[in-house]
């Protein structure tokens, strides 16, 4: 019997696997091949494939028994979190890939498991759609490489009452050393990998600047095992720096959340900073040591120092580990992408995203570094492993390649019986990782895990209620003296020093005023 | 090798690289002989349990591999501590003897993309490190003074507690938006990403043109824009 799915739901999915091979190559070849002498890099790549491949669908099908996709990505889109652009993006780049390596291995049919791809694609895009509602766009590579992700509301906030800084203040100076030590701790907490770090952007600050915002997630102790005991001086799990650089225009903000600029980024453009926590218990972002210049350089500078003493505790710890448990850390961070949703929704599971399924865990003795590095080279740089070929005339977007990093759905299932539908329930897992044994490290303070569960549940945030929830940009345009558009953004700015308040009807040269009035008004305030 | 499994679809063609070929091929095989002995339709066979292939399996693939005498390039360093029955041993910074000098009479022992540019060039002492024994020392008793660390992969751990003391990095892969370029960036550690050298030795006195533009990742670099390394006597 063909499959129930349409013809219309079906070349829309292929358009989606396609656009998805595009990007992803895109963002590839951009780097070289990722390696590591820490990390065997390559095969837990390889590897968080496979894991997600088996995993995924029966894991978003009981997500969104609690909460649809679209609702994610609108909750997500207020915080900072592992919900993120790059991890929204990529879960299809991983789950995708796991299915192209089983393709290759002769052990899957591109006609199998049709129904766990065609949900997944799915949820995937309804995801990073209600996402990236703001700038109505899909992914950044839509509206090449940029990420306006942020209502005017929150950015607002984050222009208002960022504080401004000279090269050689002490502020300045703070900030700098601590985002060196914040991305060097947050690459060696994510086993060489850049998932702990997110920007979205730019944004245009008045005639001659732009803001860029800087997340930096799971840097605390929380769902990773291996930061029980180093990061437990760690003060917040996220932190989002809004950063402006003058004379600086972000021309790139990609689906890996990366940036490049032009000229090059220079912290001596920097002209104006904050700092703030956010997370799936927070209604929005809240301030950190925001009170003045002079106390956020002391967070700063403290915080500076646990991470530097994180870091070597934290690399003291991994340089001694076995090969496995490299391999099992960085496969994990990798395939567990997905897990900052599960958390939004209340429903997260320890061992549903820190340990590898059976059907995964079989693949290891394949896994050498020779065979890792090569095969993700083959499969996202080249484009050439045999299932990736099309005919001999086809001429692939950016690579010009005989073929396509993902093979689509033959159309053929809509008319006969050769298809499978699913991959099935997950098996048991396992990982070669001590257990975790700490709490986690929340902005609703340091929680064990059915708390976090049970006060995730409880959340209703005003921008997740209606009719608030579908109250944007657009809207406010025409609504700005409204009741709604003032509570909304008077929710907001709950917390902000200068905008308090304010409601909704005020406008970029309103913020400048106030920021100079501040300004004016602190002047001879040491920092 | 030999290669049993050859994917029997239109338009197929041999993977790239040995052990991708090798081991896909293999398994391929083994897929079609389960299938031919269950008497079944691949649609009922592909999800059942007492057909899949197990561990052992892959286990069986990776002997015939290492079997033919054929051993693996590391790229972690553990893995080849940990099997070293596996992996080819090490290799070290070419040195063909054909190195140029520059209008100084100095030998030019590399060039490399630049992250960031500098206000002046960077002399120092060349330092290999490239294993965690050298990083755990230098974290223990401190990095030396001047030094330039000549670093084989573009990662950012293996590096990530002593980072921020190196007078300079060289880095012999990845490209100026690899992890280490990133950090070195936001350290303001001067970097060169993707340097080819050739008779750089550890302990050598250099200087190192980072004062060059940096190199745009997405841009065809003209070669003649690298900045150069130069031993200095």
């Amino acid at each position: 019997m063909p499959t129930e799915h349409s013809y219309a739901d079906l070349l829309d999915l292929n358009s989606w696997i396609r656009k998805n091979s595009d990007a992803f190559y895109w963002q590839c070849t951009a780097r070289t091949v990722q390696e590591s002498k820490l990390f065997p890099v390559n095969p837990y790549i390889a590897m968080s494939y496979l894991n997600a491949w088996y995993r995924y669908p029966a894991l978003f099908r009981k997500l969104e028994r609690h909460m649809s996709a679209e609702e994610l990505g609108d909750r997500a889109r207020e915080v900072s979190s592992v919900a993120n652009i790059i991890t929204n993006g990529i879960l299809t780049q991983f789950y995708l890939g796991g299915r192209q390596i089983l393709i290759d291995m002769g052990m899957l049919k591109p006609t199998d498991a049709l129904d766990d791809v065609m949900y997944v694609l799915d949820f995937a895009k309804r995801l990073n759609l209600s996402y990236h509602r703001n700038h109505a766009h899909t992914l950044p590579s839509d509206v090449n490489q940029r990420a306006q992700l942020l209502p005017e509301r929150t950015v607002q906030v984050f222009d208002a009452d960022a504080f401004t800084v000279r090269p050689g203040d002490r502020l300045h100076t703070a900030m700098g050393r601590f985002l060196a030590q914040i991305s060097q701790y947050a690459f060696l907490s994510h086993c060489e990998c850049r998932l702990g770090i997110n920007n979205s952007g730019p944004y245009r600050i008045g005639d001659n600047a732009e803001m860029l915002v800087r997340d930096f997630v799971d840097l605390g102790e929380g769902d990773f095992p291996w930061l029980d005991g180093v990061a437990s001086e760690v003060a917040h799990n996220n932190y989002t720096l809004p950063v402006v650089l003058k004379d600086t225009h972000f021309n790139i903000v990609d689906d890996w959340a990366s940036f490049e600029a032009t000229p090059a980024y220079d912290h001596d453009n920097t002209i104006a900073v904050g700092l703030y926590t956010s997370d799936y218990l927070s209604d929005g972002y809240l301030p950190v040591a925001m009170d003045n210049p002079a106390t956020l350089a002391d967070f700063l500078e403290h915080e500076r120092d646990v991470l530097h003493r994180a870091t070597s505790q934290l690399w003291t710890v991994m340089a001694d580990w076995r090969r496995e448990q490299l391999l099992d850390a960085g496969l994990l961070v990798y395939y567990s992408v997905a897990k900052d949703l599960f958390h939004i929704a209340g429903v997260y599971d320890q061992d549903e995203w820190m340990t590898i399924e059976d059907r995964a865990q079989r693949f290891k003795p394949l896994m050498n570094d020779e065979y890792g590095r090569d095969l993700i080279a083959e499969l996202v740089g080249y484009i050439s492993l045999s299932s990736q070929q099309g005919n001999d005339y086809v001429m692939s977007k950016w690579s010009g390649a005989r073929g396509d990093m993902w093979s689509t759905i033959p159309y053929s299932v809509l008319a006969d019986d050769e298809f499978t539908r699913t991959v099935g329930e997950p098996l048991s897992g396992s990982t070669s990782l001590p257990p975790k044994t700490s709490t986690w490290t929340t902005t609703q303070g340091r929680l064990t895990l059915p708390e976090v569960n049970e006060r995730a549940k409880a959340m209703n945030p005003l921008t997740a209620q209606t009719p608030y929830r579908f109250l944007d940009d657009r809207w406010v345009k025409d609504h700005q003296g409204d009741p709604r558009a003032q509570e909304l953004y008077r929710g907001s700015q709950a917390y902000s020093r200068l905008l308090a308040g304010k409601g909704a009807g005020l406008t970029r040269a309103d913020i400048a005023a106030l920021r100079e009035a501040d300004e004016q008004a602190h002047a001879a305030q040491p920092v | 090798m030999s290669e049993p499994g050859q994917p029997t679809e239109k338009w197929a063609k041999p993977a790239m690289t040995q052990t991708v070929e090798f081991f896909h091929s293999h398994v391929r095989q083994v897929v079609a002989d389960r299938l031919a002995a269950s008497g079944r339709s691949w649609e009922q066979a592909v999800a059942e349990p007492d057909l899949e292939l197990s561990r052992e399996d892959f286990e069986a693939v990776e002997r015939k591999l290492l079997d033919t005498g054929y051993r693996y390039e590391m790229s972690a360093q553990i893995s080849l501590a940990e099997n070293p029955d596996k992996y080819r041993p090490l290799g070290r910074i070419k040195d063909t003897g054909t190195a140029t000098q520059d209008g100084e009479g100095r030998t030019i022992v590399g060039t490399g993309a630049n992250v960031f540019r500098v206000d002046k060039d960077v002399i120092g002492t060349a330092r290999l490190v490239s294993t965690v024994e050298t990083v755990m020392d230098m974290l223990v008793n401190g990095v030396p003074d001047d030094t330039i660390a000549i670093i084989d992969d573009s990662g950012g751990t293996l590096t990530a507690p002593i980072l921020e003391n190196f007078a300079g990095v060289v880095c012999m892969g990845g490209t100026v938006r690899s992890h280490l370029g990133i950090l070195t960036r936001e350290y303001g550690v001067p970097c060169l990403m993707d340097a080819d050298l050739d008779g750089l030795h550890d302990g050598d006195r250099v200087e190192v043109e980072f004062t060059k533009p940096p190199a745009d990742a997405y841009a065809d670099n003209d070669p003649h824009a690298r900045a150069r390394i130069v031993k200095i006597v």
